[in-house]
């Protein structure tokens, strides 16, 4: 990151509380999810899909309406149910803080990929062009795609465009990056730069909560892995243990079958 | 990152004698085709003249009231111009009521989409010209005055009106159909950067939706340029009342019938092509992305 990010150990940045999330009148995919995280700390979900990983994911910046419970991200707290301006008002807050990269990026296709970088600083921040140009350049060398700048996404490979759809969550200076299954769309020769974006991203003291199968980025970067199961945790805990010592048996099985 | 540098030099074999026949069969193929559908274009249009000369056509007659048709052009054009402006105006406000949450809002919309397309254009133009001043006198008895004269249209706007009205329907399922195209990705990578749902549409959705959406409007539009010979019925001297009434007067309608029919033909044409120069133009760089 061109900005140092202040690590900060020991202050909750996220606590999510009770979370319950049903679809339609009795799909009840999120049961009862409690999770704090801490400044600068890196979480990897697993599990099986359909478990409710991605579903968590966009609850937390209210992609998904909560059914049940509340999220709180960085002192602004929203519980499900609210209604009304003030609770508009806290959703976009939350989305300010926290930045999401897609499976499939969701680049805007109109847009060259330094547009694309400084559309969320000019519209949602009211930044000028001016000001907005020179992070989101430097934002752009940090990815590697300085000679891409002008480039529209469909030029671009899917780590390309990946990597520039980081950069343009990072151009908003988020407090927290959520990741839903970010290399899972790309080739696997693509998947490395990636990883190796998210990787520095964490060593640089982002808080980061991520959805992937990437078993490297679960084992080496993460702080604690959470292993989701029919809508809840079964087994959270540090990667050595959680891989080297399974406590629960589904885990084991869910383990077994994504080291192989 | 990406770019690796190869070492190892990749054999590269040279396309085959037997297969470079078969690409130069498929050329003259291809060669071919084309002569062959210039000719047939071109005996067509002989073939058309000849059967000008065979019914007589007075070629005289269709020059020197020639002018005097194309002066109605103006008129055919600017009462398009407007009602397209119009009809554009109506099918975006028409789409976001479609796609509207709030029930009166999205229930005007329907309603409107629905009589509208539902009801003759023909019905409707005299509908604005004769129809409406009846309304505005019924509405001057209750007590409101001065209503009946802001009811009682000229004919050209009442033209603009009862065209711009009529494609605003139909162009509001063009624009609904162009908004609801666009991936519901897109939506959330703006919403998860925090824009409103207006910035949304404004910065996101409407940009994509446009690239969707100008193909079928510039067809509307060369259909509306057809369609505005309608208000000849108001009495309007545009192109094809012109036409009709030099036509009358003196026994030829067939050559004054040709002779408008043969203008528009070239403005649709003309237009046509601008139509294409566009596309082409909002097809560059940013094709297909996942």
């Amino acid at each position: 990151m061109p900005e140092k990010m202040t690590m900060n150990n020991g202050e909750t940045m996220i606590r999510i509380n009770n979370l319950h999330k049903v679809f339609g009148q009795d799909l009840h995919v999120l049961r009862g999810i409690d999770l704090e995280v801490k400044t600068g700390e890196v979480v990897v979900i697993l599990g099986p899909s359909g478990s409710g990983k991605s579903t968590l994911l966009r609850c937390i910046n209210f992609l998904e309406e909560p059914t049940a419970g509340s999220i709180e991200i960085d002192g602004v707290v929203i519980s499900a149910g609210e209604r009304g301006k003030a609770r508009d008002a806290h959703i976009l807050e939350i989305r300010k803080k926290a930045g999401m990269c897609f499976q499939s990026f969701n680049l805007f296709p109109h847009m060259t990929a330094i547009e694309n970088i400084i559309e969320g600083p000019i519209t949602v921040l009211g930044q000028r062009k001016k000001e907005a140009i020179p992070y989101a350049e430097e934002l752009l060398d940090w990815v590697g795609l300085t000679d891409k700048r002008d480039e529209h996404p469909s030029r671009l490979s899917g780590g390309q465009q990946q990597r520039v759809a980081i950069a343009r969550s990072l151009a908003m200076r988020p407090k927290v990056m959520l990741f839903d299954e970010p290399t899972s769309a790309l080739d696997p020769e693509l998947v490395g730069e990636v990883v190796d974006v998210m990787e520095r991203l964490a060593r640089e003291g982002m808080t980061i909560i991520a959805v992937t199968h990437e078993m490297h980025f679960a084992k080496d970067v993460a702080d604690r892995v959470f292993i989701m199961d029919g809508g809840n945790w079964i087994e959270d805990g540090p990667p050595e243990e959680i891989f080297t010592h399974p406590k629960h048996a589904r885990s084991r099985q869910f383990l077994a079958h994504i080291l192989k | 990152m990406d770019d690796s540098a190869d070492t190892i030099p990749v054999p590269i074999s040279k396309i085959p004698p037997e297969a470079r026949q078969v690409l130069d069969k498929i050329e003259q193929d291809r060669k071919r085709f084309r002569v062959n559908l210039t000719l047939s274009f071109a005996v067509l249009l002989a073939g058309l003249f000849a059967l000008m000369r065979i019914i007589n056509l007075d070629f005289r007659f269709m020059f020197h009231w020639f002018g005097f048709i194309m002066a109605g052009i103006g008129y055919t054009l600017m009462v398009s111009f407007l009602a397209i402006t119009l009809a554009c105006v109506l099918a975006v406000v028409g789409a976001l009521g479609r796609l509207s949450k709030n029930p009166i809002f999205n229930s005007i919309a329907t309603a409107y989409v629905s009589l509208i397309r539902g009801t003759p254009l023909l019905v409707q133009v005299y509908m604005w010209y004769l129809a409406l001043p009846q309304v505005g006198a019924a509405l001057e008895d209750l007590g409101l005055h001065g209503i009946q004269r802001l009811f009682t249209l000229p004919a050209i706007p009442a033209g603009v009106m009862a065209l711009g009205v009529c494609y605003g329907a139909y162009m509001t399922e063009t624009v609904r159909a162009g908004i609801q195209s666009i991936k519901i990705g897109q939506t959330e990578a703006a919403k998860a950067l925090g824009m409103t749902p207006r910035q949304t549409l404004r910065r996101v959705i409407f940009p994509q939706a446009l690239r969707v959406i100008i193909p079928p409007v510039s067809n509307e539009f060369i259909a509306m340029i057809k369609d505005s010979s309608l208000v000849s019925l108001m009495g309007v001297w545009e192109l094809s009342y012109r036409a009709i009434k030099i036509g009358r007067r003196y026994f030829q309608s067939l050559e004054m019938l040709i002779m408008v029919a043969l203008i528009y033909w070239v403005m649709c044409i003309i237009l046509q092509s601008i139509q294409e120069k566009i596309e082409a133009h909002m097809a560059r760089g940013d094709r297909k992305v996942s």
